[in-house]
């Protein structure tokens, strides 16, 4: 049987549309992510949805949907001017939008957002900013527990008000959370933090940005990292947070149980 | 005169640019509507979908993940398995007709090879010596086991940091890497040089549908009593098979564009053909 350039066009073309329409309609040509976060897997919150697994690809609705949290209060809470369909609006934008003011605000701020709003627990040993409003926001709300309102109180920064001092220091005590500096400068134009200080966790600190290499250049065996994983370590660049997402796997208890080895080898 | 003459002229395979130019443009628009979603701005008769969401390689490079956690790589979605399935069922029927026909990046090399082919005249696509590109068609094979490993073991898309094709639709946008682009560029003047360079030596996609070569059932068929051995379909093969030396082109090269068939180069009836193995009618 031969076939020639015409029939055969038609035919690719058939193949390439008719199998896209056909699994389509079959429910199974997404090209979304179906949007459903990790739940927690132990505890008073099991089953639920894990705020930890928000995706910078999230749009507000989909938070709106998936955690029962207002998208007006998202609005709000991140300052989105008037004129913006905050439905639409994706959570990775925030990054761009909050970059000239000195301040990472961008997923991981959301997360903590939804996680206090619903009273979630959430890892509160990494430096994560949330806008004044959202605050306010929170504060309202009254779901957070005392020590969520005191890490909010520490990492609340107020946007508008340039020449005042945040709120976001340290709190005493606090001395396993990432060393941060906050003081802004009096002459400052823009809310700043301190240079060369700005969000680095302190050394020998496991965060989200933490890659196995690191943990082992901290001088903990391999092995040690494999039975806190239950299992082989992957390449050692892997970021440790990114792996376990892959596993779904909650980052926090790994990462707990990790600086633990970690704090050992001091 | 020679019997079964049937042109004296090279002729081309008329419908295969405008099938890639179909794509290349749809591909394009999707990527531009995609860019404009993002700013709640898209054209609603037209899919956003990202680049990503239809790569049909993406899917290749999210079996791993899949089948060890059952989930896909970061930004693959089950939109690229579906089309990794198509591509794979195209190629078990006519060969790599991906490569030939639809992909935009390989469209774009032969753009710039004609221009290219224009410069050079009969030098074009002859310039780097046999026994060294002989080898160097293996090389893609090395990019594949190269890029399957470094997705597996960083779980993301590690590839789209070097990915020419992500380059090319996304060049406006901040998503691209320099590796990308550069990847891009040195693809874009190397075709000036050599038909398809990625193609040849580096898109591990190929790698993937040039292995259906070996037992495709639509195939490059010559006719060893009849054909005349003037060559014309080797100098017509952007990829460079020696057609007229094989009864069937089986290399893991071919991209099923027809170019040396009856239709196209060859200038005898019946002689080189795109055919299934079974008896004549």
């Amino acid at each position: 049987m031969k076939l020639t350039s015409k029939p055969l066009a038609a035919i690719i073309i058939v193949i390439l549309f008719g199998g896209i329409l056909l699994t389509a309609n079959l429910g199974w040509f997404q090209t979304t992510t179906t949007k459903i976060p990790v739940t927690y897997q132990s505890g008073e919150f099991i089953g639920q949805y894990n705020p930890v697994d928000i995706r910078g690809s999230y749009l507000f609705s989909d938070i709106g949907n998936l955690f029962d949290v207002p998208i007006t209060d998202l609005q709000a809470a991140f300052l989105l001017p008037a004129g913006t369909n905050p439905a639409s609006y994706a959570v990775k934008n925030l990054e761009t939008k909050f970059a000239s003011s000195g301040y990472e605000i961008g997923t991981a701020s959301v997360r903590l957002f939804v996680a206090f709003f619903k009273g979630l627990p959430y890892d509160l040993t990494e430096a994560v900013y949330l806008p004044k409003e959202a605050a306010q926001i929170l504060t309202a709300n009254a779901k957070m527990t005392s020590e969520q309102a005191t890490y909010l109180a520490a990492h609340t920064v107020d946007l508008n008000q340039p020449a005042a001092l945040p709120a976001a220091t340290m709190q005493p005590g606090a001395a396993a959370q990432p060393t941060v500096a906050t003081t802004r400068p009096a002459t400052a134009g823009t809310p700043q933090l301190t240079p060369g200080a700005t969000h680095v966790a302190a050394d020998r600190t496991v965060t989200s940005k933490t890659t196995f290499q690191e943990v082992l250049t901290w001088g903990v065996p391999q092995a040690s990292i494999e039975k806190v994983l239950g299992g082989s370590m992957p390449a050692a660049s892997t970021v440790i947070k990114d792996y376990l997402a892959a596993k779904g796997l909650e980052f926090s208890s790994i990462k707990t149980a990790l600086q633990v080895e970690v704090d050992k080898t001091k | 005169m020679v019997s079964g003459l049937k042109k004296y002229f090279r002729r081309k395979i008329v419908i295969r640019p405008f099938v890639q130019g179909f794509f290349f443009l749809l591909v394009g628009l999707i990527a531009v509507n995609h860019t404009l979603a993002e700013t709640g701005a898209s054209l609603p008769f037209l899919s956003n979908a990202s680049l990503h969401a239809l790569c049909p390689f993406g899917g290749v490079e999210t079996i791993y993940q899949y089948l060890t956690s059952g989930t896909f790589v970061q930004k693959i979605h089950q939109s690229a398995f579906v089309l990794m399935g198509i591509g794979f069922l195209l190629a078990i029927l006519f060969g790599p007709v991906f490569c030939g026909w639809v992909c935009p990046l390989g469209s774009i090399q032969e753009w710039f090879g004609k221009i290219g082919r224009a410069i050079f005249k009969r030098k074009y696509n002859h310039m780097i010596p046999p026994q060294i590109d002989r080898w160097l068609r293996y090389m893609r094979y090395g990019v594949l086991a190269w890029v399957l490993y470094a997705t597996a073991t960083s779980f993301s898309l590690w590839f789209t940091n070097y990915d020419p094709y992500f380059a090319l639709f996304n060049f406006w946008t901040s998503e691209v890497a320099v590796g990308g682009l550069v990847v891009l560029g040195v693809t874009l003047l190397g075709s000036l040089l050599v038909e398809r360079p990625w193609c040849k030596y580096a898109c591990p996609y190929g790698a993937v549908l040039g292995v259906f070569n070996l037992f495709r059932i639509f195939s490059i068929r010559r006719e060893e009593g009849i054909c005349k051995m003037d060559g014309a379909c080797n100098r017509a093969c952007p990829m460079n098979i020696e057609v007229s030396s094989v009864k069937v082109v089986r290399d893991h090269q071919c991209i099923s564009c027809m170019e040396c068939t009856t239709e196209a180069a060859c200038p005898f009836a019946d002689v080189v053909s795109f055919s299934t193995g079974g008896k004549k009618k």
